[in-house]
């Protein structure tokens, strides 16, 4: 893959997580990758054929179930002060539907 | 230290007084707090019993107060105000524990330097000019002052017990489940583990106890009974099987570092203890680092997905949602933590979600069952928690690729997959910087590790380590 | 040229729980905006998902409803995605392991019962409501972590007549095993619709296209018969199918394009960390099992076969469930099936409708209506007359102490009516020659006067019978 592919690569896996590498970091974020896939690659030396994957440290299943009782529930004071524009008890955003 | 502010109940309002006052005085120096919290109401309100009853206690940023600035360390978050607390933060405040401040630490706990926090670099309390570690930095910085007895830090990957050596404070990360992640900031839902931070192993025994037990709110909480710890220590080695992990060993460059370690392991033998120098397979050791990049940062980039400038947090401008949702994390998140959030993109991108992230699932796997296997053989597994002291803020860092950096930097990686407690202890100086060592339990037994880390903590004379801040 | 069309259809349907899928804020429709969340479903940083056993219970009992293969052991996946109304983020469902796999639902058509295959029933949760104003769009999270199954179905119908009759079916199923109120009005039910259209005996299927958000059941129907006619007229003139998303626009009675398709999403699937595996205790399945509601279906059988009720009533009792379990409760009551369940449907149901009221929470009682059916079975008030009972009866009175106080119970004792035939026998005298003269009709003259002279009391049938015996005394 050419510097210019790799930077489009990277790029459209930035932006698909809602962030930009602007200006002068889209160079670094490539140079950096150069590394980071040298290290990732190092996952290959390993045999693991035959392996299951691993989620969690303990593979121990539960039997837990919350008990459907309505519980925590925050004022709509609370649950908008960290908003920053409100209207009517709604948090407000660009239109999002044309 | 801590039973004895406990236990000294007219004296608590002024220990707690006078650690806010020192923490403060501390902050040009050291860059170790975003929030300070008055201790007034809280005295005020003191419980009548309590484990931590009066101790003032320093917690990391990302745990959640309910009414307090919690920012993670995170530019996206340095105006939220939670409505809740965090299940830790609730413990503490049950058992009588004074929070003094919220401490910096890396930006969204993604970071060993410390130097991501939007709030700027913290310093090492040894030396100005040095990294703590991160990413509990201003954590483990304030116990290592000496101004609290106690903090409370997070471990994804190391970022306990590096800086915890790195500072020459007790660093404990107990074992996965063990204490309750509500309502603390994630990093990777699978490996984050919440722990303690004192300096000394008597103080660890009763501040894990204060903190752990069983949490509904959190489904990968551990439903154990919590033992007293302290009224379980016991220092004595005879018919303890120790391990050294050799392939660590190996890694060393700082030769002081080996001599250190190597003394203190004939202390123990000497104390009744066996101890073998063991090997893991090497490639496995050099896997775990990039198992852990793909893995930590996979689960963070969702993780923190929802940070995106709606509902909470900072919003910058734009014309469209998408527009503010972009401008919001491009300008908010440092863009080492960009960096990171896209190596997890990258994993589970397509083609490499079998290539890279599943990979390096099996890889975790073989991992635990290296690590799950030499623990059926011995008691406790000790290494060098890092190969060196604290680098200075202009280190170059190690070659990414050498043994050094993956396997002797990044071993500590280990315990986050498997699950098991693991904790650094100060076992001496280089160039008039600490160092440790990590002691490795199975999972759930913590009594096991505390035993190690006091027969260690007797050997070295360190117990109650202080760094003179200069 | 003939074309077939095949279609599949997904359905979303908010479970009807106390609290969210993996929250305790209240899943409860029509709330202030965002006074019925918490720091969960506003995905603050921190929290973490709690699972719901009322969710799990509701989206068993769907499964059993519909003969699916459960997985006892209940794991979760992360859909990672960025739109304003997904708070976390990312979704939280079953992509790799769903709850269940491979049942069927039976539907009607024009050629008799038909089965339709369901692919998977999974565990989600829904997202914030949207209201779009102006240049602005007004968020509201009560909705976000609301419990929600997704139902697959394998692209097993033909035409907008079996869809409706699929959804139809599902519908009904959900609301009476109580796991939804399946309101597609009210966005509780949403039903996405996924077509491609080929020519008749082609070996490969069309272009797939979505149709998203349609809002009704009869609209399935319009909706696919509009693409069907559409896409069939785009072939006609030579065109190709695009892969698209389209919604339906009931204001025109059309499907509009949303977007064109372009590659597959890539949402990044991966197990969710913070939900280990869940074990499904055998016994709690088995209890839910054990203990489900009559499904329709079943209920359709037992009404023919206990009650005798005709096929095309049974379907309107069962089409609404509070009506028929107003059915149920008053025949403990009654004898008489067929006349509760006609004066269920006819007259009952147009005082309903013309007052605005359903049957569960009018001030009718299955008491009351057993005891007016009584009434009318025993020929103690006369159909004529319990229509002017209805009233009553509709606002909560007594239908015996209702028919007193009106006056209306029939005078059924012969000793009396016998005293009036006498009297009106004796006053008219050309009847009764009429009588003897072969003119049947006099007799309908005589009950005329005799029903006046009970002011309309007597009981015709009595009062029929008494004339005719006491004529052909008079004329022997």
């Amino acid at each position: 893959m050419d510097k210019n592919q790799e930077k489009e690569y990277l790029l459209s896996l930035a932006r698909s997580l809602m962030f930009d590498f602007p200006g002068e970091e889209a160079d670094w974020i490539v140079k950096e990758f150069e590394t980071i896939r040298k290290q990732l690659a190092v996952l290959d030396e390993v045999d693991t054929e035959g392996v299951e994957e691993a989620t969690w440290p303990f593979e121990d299943e539960t039997t837990y179930l919350r008990k459907d009782e309505v519980t925590d529930v925050l004022t709509q004071e609370e649950a908008l002060m960290n908003a920053k524009e409100v209207l009517a008890g709604h948090i407000v955003i660009p239109r999002v539907v044309k | 230290m801590i039973k004895e502010i406990r236990e000294n109940r007219e004296t608590a309002a002024e220990v707690c007084r006078k650690a806010y006052a020192d923490t403060q005085a501390l902050q040009p120096k050291l860059n170790a707090v975003i929030t300070f919290i008055d201790p007034e109401e809280q005295l005020a309100n003191l419980p009548a019993e309590g484990l931590l009853r009066g101790v003032p206690v320093a917690v990391k940023d990302n745990c959640c107060t309910k009414g307090i600035l919690t920012t993670a360390g995170s530019a996206i978050l340095r105006d939220f105000v939670p409505p809740y607390d965090s299940t830790i933060v609730e413990n503490l405040k049950k058992e009588g524990a004074v929070m003094i401040c919220k401490t910096s630490m890396d930006e969204l706990a993604m970071g060993g330097a410390n130097t991501t926090a939007f709030t700027g670099p913290v310093h090492n309390p040894w030396d100005e000019n040095r990294i703590p570690g991160g990413s509990s930095g201003g954590s483990v910085a304030l116990v290592a002052a000496g101004v609290v007895p106690m903090a409370i830090g997070s471990d994804t990957g190391d970022s306990i017990r590096k800086p915890a050596a790195w500072c020459g404070v007790i660093g404990v990360k107990p074992t996965y489940g063990l204490i309750s992640r509500y309502g603390c900031v994630p990093y990777a839902s699978s490996l984050d583990t919440l722990g303690v931070i004192t300096r000394s192993v008597e103080d660890a025994c009763i501040a894990l106890q204060a903190v752990a037990g069983r949490d509904s709110r959190d489904m990968t909480s551990a439903d154990v009974e919590i033992p007293d710890y302290l009224a379980s220590l016991n220092s004595d080695m005879h018919g303890k099987k120790l391990a050294v992990l050799g392939n660590v060993m190996d890694g060393l460059l700082n030769d002081n570092v080996r001599k250190v370690f190597n003394g203190i392991v004939e202390k123990l033998k000497e104390r009744g203890a066996q101890v073998d120098v063991v090997y893991f397979d090497q490639k496995i050791m050099r896997a775990v680092l990039p198992a852990y990049y793909a893995i930590a940062n996979a689960e963070a980039s969702s993780n923190n997905a929802d940070l995106d400038g709606m509902r909470f947090g900072v919003r910058e401008p734009g014309e469209t949602t998408e527009d503010i949702m972009m401008n919001t994390r491009t300008k908010n998140f440092n863009k080492m933590i960009r960096r990171r959030f896209t190596i997890g993109a990258f994993a589970l991108d397509g083609e490499n979600q079998e290539k890279i992230f599943r990979k390096a699932k099996k890889v975790r796997r073989l991992i635990c069952e290296e690590i799950n296997g030499c623990l059926e053989e011995y008691d406790a597994i000790l290494a060098p928690t890092d190969g060196d002291i604290a680098p200075r803020f202009d280190d170059p860092g190690a070659d990414p690729l050498s043994d050094y950096n993956l396997v002797t930097g990044g071993h500590l990686d280990l315990e986050n997959f498997n699950g098991s407690p693991s904790m650094s202890v100060p076992m001496g100086f280089d160039q008039g910087c600490p160092l440790g060592i990590s002691i490795s339990a199975k999972p759930f037994d913590e009594i096991t590790m505390f035993n190690v880390a006091k027969a260690v903590e007797e050997i070295t004379g360190l117990k109650g380590l202080t760094a003179e801040v200069k | 040229m003939e074309y077939k069309a095949t279609i599949g259809i997904e359905i979303h349907c908010e479970l009807k729980t106390k609290s969210g899928m993996f929250s305790g804020a209240p899943n409860e429709f029509g709330l202030e905006a965002n006074a019925g969340t918490c720091a969960i479903d506003l995905a603050m940083p921190g929290t973490l998902p709690e699972l719901n056993e009322e969710g799990v219970r509701k989206a068993i009992q769907a499964c059993t409803a519909f003969h699916l293969t459960l997985d006892p052991l209940v794991r979760f996946d992360r859909k990672n995605y960025f739109y304003s109304d997904l708070a976390k983020g990312f979704q939280i469902t079953q992509q790799f392991h769903p709850l269940g796999r491979d049942g069927y639902l039976m539907i009607d058509t024009p050629e008799g019962k038909k089965k339709v295959r369901i692919n998977r029933i999974h565990m989600e949760e829904d997202t914030a409501k949207q209201f779009h104003m102006n240049d602005k769009t007004l968020m509201d999270f009560n909705r976000s972590g609301v419990p929600l199954i997704e139902i697959v179905s394998e692209p097993d119908m033909t035409t907008g007549q079996e869809a409706e009759a699929y959804v139809e079916a599902l519908r009904q199923t959900l609301y009476y095993i109580g796991a939804s109120d399946a309101k597609m009005e009210e966005g509780s039910m949403r039903c996405d619709v996924n077509i491609s259209l080929a020519p008749a005996g082609a070996d490969h299927l069309g272009t797939k296209n979505e149709i998203k958000n349609i809002n009704s059941i009869s609209n399935v129907g319009k909706a696919i018969d509009f693409e069907i006619a559409r896409q069939k007229a785009i072939y006609e003139a030579g065109g190709t199918i695009e892969q698209e998303t389209r919604r339906f626009d009931d204001k025109i009675n059309e499907t509009v394009l949303m977007r064109k398709k372009e590659g597959i999403v890539d949402y990044k699937y991966f197990p969710e960390p913070n939900i280990p595996p869940i074990r499904l205790s055998a016994e709690w399945i088995k209890d839910i099992q054990d203990n489900m509601p009559e499904l329709p279906d079943e209920k359709r059988v037992r009404y023919a076969e206990e009650y005798g009720l005709s096929s095309h009533d049974i379907g309107i009792l069962i089409a609404n469930k509070e009506m028929a379990e107003f059915f149920e409760k008053t025949m403990t009551l009654s004898e008489n099936a067929k006349g509760v369940c006609n004066w269920l449907l006819s007259d009952i149901s147009g005082w309903l409708n013309k007052n605005g009221q359903a049957v569960d929470s009018s001030a009718l009682t299955p008491e009351h209506l057993a005891a007016f059916i009584g009434l009318i079975d025993e020929g103690r008030i006369s159909s004529k007359q319990a229509k002017e009972l209805l009233d009553d009866l509709m606002t909560g009175k007594d239908p015996v102490q209702a028919a007193k106080d009106r006056g209306l119970e029939q005078v059924s004792d012969a000793g009396a009516i016998e005293a009036i035939v006498a009297q009106v026998l004796d006053a008219n005298p050309q009847a009764i020659a009429d009588f003897a003269a072969g003119k049947n009709k006099a007799v309908g003259f005589l009950v005329g006067q005799v029903m006046k002279a009970s002011a309309g009391k007597a009981n015709p049938a009595i009062v029929n019978g008494l004339i005719q015996e006491m004529l052909k005394k008079r004329i022997s």
